[in-house]
């Protein structure tokens, strides 16, 4: 039984990873995309590993250690989205319209002090044009770093729950 | 074969001449069935590269049109394709894309067969299958299984030519892009997959070389940076060095050659280079590699090739892949885009890792390149199912490269095989696929 001082921490924490979660789905929702990279930390990790059908018994870890439909840095993530900005980025031209539904949130102590190590499950809903849409489905782990008071994104491992992706790129990120 | 795609087929061979195509062939049920039987049933189709399985038991499931294929590596080291159905009802025996395994037991009754498809265990033999000859019911194998330069093909037609014929002059072009060093081409991780509304031709005549849409669809890339070695100026009069080979039995690519001053061997840093060696290489073969910056190509039916050297960040240095990829045919409009990065075996991890990444950030599911392309073939494949599009026999436009049409001539003296441009504003890439795709469908 955990004393209600530790409780409160237990749940201050938890809705304060919650709210940084919402926050960011909100700003990815409505493509603020800088707005999402000034939530990040300039050493941000972000992969999106490709995951493959093993059998239960296979040593091999399902997600790849090696292939990725996103491995990123600032820099690149940076330059995605300033690509984002110019007027020929077809891809997101009309854009996409996107609902995240953010849940399951669970949070440790992180590596450090400062980090907290947080997981949620995550549901993209993405319809393009005329298209009726399709879902994405993930699991997210990922590092919360306090920066001057506020909480950032510092690592990022999406766990998707596909082998081949049934939306037509990954002009979004999750 | 359906009397309205018979004549269709037969307008398109006149049409074909004059550089006009007509549109509904990229979305049509009964042109899909028949590019089933008549393309991906008797070409030879690629299924893996031999890196993927190195050790003995190593598997990976691939496909044919939609048929799956065991693709393994036996315990005597030889690479064995073996249907994934088993004999005795047919159900499906490896259901995962990947893994290592000496036998494939069936679930069903348990029929058990090793990895090089004999089957070796039968339950209840003894009072069951007194008479069975096992080796009658080893898992089945397609006609004809064949690989060069550690490229994995199968072809479901035993009266196919052989795959060293069926490849042909291309193999000069393989030859430089995978027998560089002597170690060749390692595929690095496991592929991309991913599901796209759009036609599988698209993409083999887009990789054919179409060198015409990057100024336009890829504009994007140019003004964030992130191709630094593609042509600075690509809407104005000035000719770059880039030819496109046509007609390389029934394959093309589209080759950019380095500017003054610009490195070849596709960008490669000294690092790498310094693994070339010519010995494997003709002196035509390595002086063509060693002056080019950018490939495109298509083998025949569904396998491209892209050898670039694109950067994921303005701020970084570019980093030379190659990749292949593969338009798999999932129904009428609908394919799965497969895509394998690739480095030279002799490059260091760091150099391999930091490869990969760019290649995400440029020809991926997320790729800034790719992005793009996946919209406008889509496109394609909306309009080709129209109703106008059947009713009025609408037809496109591929004369780009026709006589009178732009500057393009036939360079002469060109060193290796096929019909080659000495411009990229010309679509001859493009009527090679198309022509060589006629031929084998109006074949009966």
């Amino acid at each position: 039984m955990k004393t209600s001082g530790a409780l409160n921490e237990d749940l201050r924490l938890h809705h304060e990873a919650l709210m940084f979660l919402v926050r960011e789905a909100e700003l990815l929702d409505n493509r603020d995309l800088h707005g999402w990279l000034a939530m990040l930390t300039p050493d941000i990790d972000y992969r999106i590993p490709v995951r493959v059908t093993r059998e239960r018994a296979a040593a091999a870890s399902e997600f790849s250690g090696t292939a990725f439909h996103m491995v990123e840095d600032w820099g690149s993530l940076k330059a995605r989205v300033d690509r984002f900005d110019s007027e020929f980025a077809w891809s997101e031209d009309p854009p996409s319209r996107t609902r995240r539904l953010v849940g399951n949130v669970r949070v440790e102590p992180g590596e450090t002090a400062a980090e907290l190590s947080v997981k949620s499950n995550l549901l993209v809903f993405r319809a393009h044009g005329e298209s009726a849409g399709n879902l994405l489905a993930a699991e997210r782990c990922d590092a919360l770093r306090r920066v001057g008071g506020e909480l950032r994104l510092a690592k990022r491992l999406v766990l998707l729950d596909h082998t081949a992706l049934p939306t037509h790129n990954l002009a979004i990120f999750l | 074969m359906p009397a309205r795609i018979q004549v269709l087929l037969g307008q398109m061979e006149a049409d074909l001449a004059q550089g006009v195509v007509p549109l509904a062939i990229y979305n049509d049920p009964e042109i899909y069935a028949l590019e089933l039987e008549r393309i991906f049933g008797r070409c030879w189709i690629f299924l893996a590269h031999e890196s993927e399985i190195q050790q003995p038991g190593d598997y990976v499931l691939r496909y044919v049109g939609f048929d799956p294929w065991i693709v393994v590596r036996d315990e005597q080291g030889l690479i064995q394709v073996l249907f994934d159905s088993c004999r005795h009802r047919g159900t499906q025996l490896c259901r995962a894309d990947t893994g290592n395994a000496s036998h494939f037991r069936c679930p069903y009754h348990g029929w058990t067969y090793r990895n090089d498809g004999a089957l070796v265990g039968v339950p209840n033999r003894s009072q069951a299958y007194k008479a069975l000859d096992t080796e009658q019911w080893s898992l089945l194998r397609p006609p004809q299984v064949d690989s060069y330069r550690g490229l994995i093909f199968a072809c479901l037609d035993a009266s196919t030519p052989s795959l060293p014929e069926y490849l042909g002059d291309f193999r000069w072009y393989l030859d430089m892009h995978l027998g560089l060093t002597p170690g060749g081409m390692e595929v690095l991780g496991e592929p991309h997959r991913w599901l796209l509304d759009a036609d599988w031709k698209s993409g083999a005549e887009n990789f054919s070389g179409d060198s015409y849409h990057t100024q336009s669809l890829h504009r994007s890339i140019a003004e964030v940076g992130l191709a630094p070695q593609a042509p600075p100026l690509q809407f104005s009069a000035r000719k770059e060095p880039h030819q496109h080979i046509t007609e390389c039995g029934g394959h093309a690519t589209s080759v950019r050659r380095a500017r003054d001053g610009e490195p070849g061997f596709w960008g490669y840093p000294p690092e790498v280079v310094q693994f070339f060696r010519k010995d494997g290489l003709s002196k035509e073969q390595f002086e063509l590699a060693s002056t080019t910056i950018n490939t495109t190509g298509t083998i025949f039916p569904n396998l491209s090739l892209i050898h670039t050297s694109p950067t994921d960040d303005p701020h970084k240095p570019p980093a030379a892949y190659l990749s292949f990829r593969q338009w798999q045919p999932k129904g009428p409009g609908q394919m799965e885009i497969w895509s394998w990065v690739l480095a030279p075996k002799e490059a260091s991890p760091a150099y391999k890792e930091r490869a990969y990444k760019v290649a995400v950030a440029s020809f991926s599911p997320s790729g800034n390149f790719e992005q793009d392309d996946t919209i406008v073939w889509h496109g394609i494949a909306r309009s080709a199912r129209s109703l106008f599009a059947r009713k009025a026999g609408a037809k496109l436009n591929y004369q780009m490269g026709l006589e009178s049409m732009s500057e393009a001539r036939i360079v002469p003296d060109w060193p290796g095989p096929g019909v080659a441009y000495d411009s990229n504003l010309e679509e001859g890439v493009q009527r090679t696929f198309l022509r060589h795709w006629l031929r084998e469908m109006s074949r009966g």
